[in-house]
Parts: C-alpha cells; structure tokens; sequence
C-alpha cells in the first residue's frame, strides 16, 4: 500500500520536474536559441578548426543565419521610402547585397566567439510580433544586451531587426542608405555596396 | 470750461489708458502664447503611443522631429509597467508607417531630449490611438563608454 502511494508520488514528482526543468521559454527565444546553439557548435566543432576551413565552417554559419533572419523584411525596413520604387529585379540583387554586406561586416565578430556566456533574459509577444532579450557576458566581464525583433512568418519567426545596447541594426543602416541615395542615387548606392561586398 | 466738460476729457483719457492696457495685455497674450507654444485652438491631429526602456528625460511638451524638422509634440508620458508610456501628437495629414523607428536622441551631446522618427517602407500607417512598434531608448553615453573602457567589476 504504502509503496504504490511512493511510487505514484515519485511519478508525479518526476513529471512536474520534467516539464519544470526546460524552463519557461516561449517560441521565439526557443528559435533563438536553437539558431545560436547551432552556430556555437559550428564554431567548437573540431573537424572545421582552422583556417584551411575557414570557408566551410563560414557557409555553414551563413546558412544558419539564413534559416532565422528575414533578409527581405530587413531590406525594405532598411531601404524604407526606397522600397516600393524599386523593381522586382532591383528588389532581389538588393537583399543579396545587403545580406552579403551584413555578413561581411559581422562575419569576423560571430567568428571571434570565445567561450562568451549567452543568457536569456525573456521575451514579450504582441501580435505576431515579438522581442527575444538576450546577453552576453564578455572575457571582460561586461554585459552587453542584444534584442533580437521577430516577426511571425508562416509557422517561424524570423528576425527583422537587431539592436546591440539599445541600437538598432536597421535604424543605422535606414539613415545611412536614405543619406547616400538623397545625395547621389539608389544606382550609387548599390554600387557602393557591390564595390563592399565584392572586395576580396 | 464747464465741469461736464473737464469729466468728459477725464473719461476719455481714462478710456484710452483703459483700451491701450487691453491691447497691451492681449499683446502680450499672443507673445506668451506663441512663445511658449501652447496649443489654445485645441489639439487637432491624432495622437499614436510608443513604450520606451529608458526616455532618458524627455518632458511633455517636447518636440517629435522627422529629418530634423520639428513635426509634432509629446503629449504625455506615463509610467506603465515600469516602462515610459509616451503619448505622441501629429498633425492629421502626416502619416507615420508601421514599421517607422521612434528614437530618443539628445540635441548636442548634453541638451535636451526629444524624439526623432525615422520613416519607414512599410504600406501600412499607424493608426490613431495604435502604437509605434519599433522604438529605441535612450542611449546613455557614458554607460555605454564606461562599460567598453573599463568592463565591470
């Protein structure tokens, strides 16, 4: 008798610990998560070490940014005004640039990861849309605070905006491109970016 | 001169001191009023809200700017779940998109706090009454500097 209630007692402990245990992240810091978890074990795996690997492991960090971020949203936020006059044509060699801009800029940051700690410090959702709080804790013991934007697409989120200590990726990029093309041209502007991206 | 006469002068000359301090007090009603920018015709426009980390100061009253132009007004802050609840006021035809930024900046270095909207590409406007989604605190500099400088104990 008394071992059928301990045993039952055991069961149902177990099962609050189980469900208690993953802690109580939402969807889009769980995406987050999977996204940054993926990245970290490119960057410890040992078979892609090296410099001789240093495209691979880069490709595949690529890709695993591909599969969170929404280029395309990023894009027209960051064109802003810009955007609807563009051509279908222009539109798509615009995402490609930026993305590549994007990744050529942050590349070299994403592979100096050094044992950094990634915490994550919650979430609010509203909407379809929604903000992941992450942060990082550096060698220097500094703590630097990352929100990553996402917006509901399909059945994932995806990432439209990131803003480190409370500046955002898009806003920068937004000034900085409505600057070029009102002082030269949107031709000038992609050009600028072919001749950043295409710099070897 | 009769003394009916004498009152009249005296009469008239006190209607004129009388009328000159009116007109002057309405001018000088007009000067405050304009000067101090107060809205006596009544707030026509909309009004959207954004919800901020940090407003770093910025007061009610304080001038909403897009491209450097002052645009609007904050109408009024609140304290809503231990984040700024800022009530912001546009004239009716300008139309702020959905995915516009709502920053806090700083004139100068030091000056005063006001909010800077970044336009942005989106088809859809901000309803009135609906809320700026994107918004950016304001950035404390000296943190900002202290933590990149000399980390943290």
């Amino acid at each position: 008798m008394n071992l059928a209630y301990f045993r039952r007692g055991l069961v149902l402990l177990l099962l609050i610990f189980g469900i208690a245990l993953p802690g109580w992240a939402g969807e889009p810091t769980d995406e987050i998560k999977q996204t940054t978890d993926k990245i970290l074990s490119i960057l410890t795996n040992p078979s892609l070490k090296g410099s001789s690997k240093t495209a691979e492991r880069e490709k595949l960090i690529r890709q695993a940014i591909d599969e969170r971020f929404d280029w395309e949203e990023m894009s027209r936020r960051s064109l802003a005004r810009y955007w609807d006059q563009r051509t279908d044509g222009e539109k798509k060699e615009f995402v490609r640039l930026y993305s590549d801009l994007l990744e050529r800029t942050y590349m070299d940051k994403v592979e100096g990861y050094s044992g950094e700690k990634v915490t994550y410090e919650g979430e609010s959702i509203d909407n379809g849309y929604a903000v992941v709080k992450v942060k990082i804790v550096t060698k220097k013991n500094t703590d630097i605070r990352v929100h990553y934007r996402l917006k509901r697409v399909e059945n994932k989120w995806l990432v439209y905006d990131v803003s480190i200590e409370g500046v955002s990726l898009v806003n920068n990029y937004r000034i900085q491109f409505n600057n070029i093309i009102l002082k030269s041209s949107y031709e000038n502007l992609v050009k600028r970016l072919r001749d950043r991206v295409e710099l070897k | 001169m009769e003394s009916g006469e004498v009152a009249m002068k005296k009469f008239d000359l006190e209607l004129a001191v009388g009328l000159f301090i009116i007109a002057g007090i309405v001018c000088l009603g007009y000067l405050s009023i304009k000067l101090g920018k107060l809205e006596i015709v009544g707030e026509r426009g909309y009004e959207i809200y954004g919800v901020f980390s940090n407003i770093g100061g910025l007061k009610v009253g304080s001038s909403v700017e897009i491209a450097g132009v002052s645009v609007g007004r904050v109408k009024s802050i609140t304290l809503n779940n231990y984040q700024a609840h800022v009530v912001l006021n546009f004239p009716k035809g300008l139309k702020i998109q959905e995915d516009a930024i709502a920053s806090v900046k700083t004139k100068g270095l030091v000056g005063e706090k006001y909010i800077e909207i970044s336009p942005g590409g989106s088809e859809n406007n901000i309803q009135p009454g609906a809320r700026i989604r994107e918004t950016q605190s304001a950035v404390d500099l000296e943190e900002l500097i202290s933590k990149f400088v000399f980390g943290k104990i």
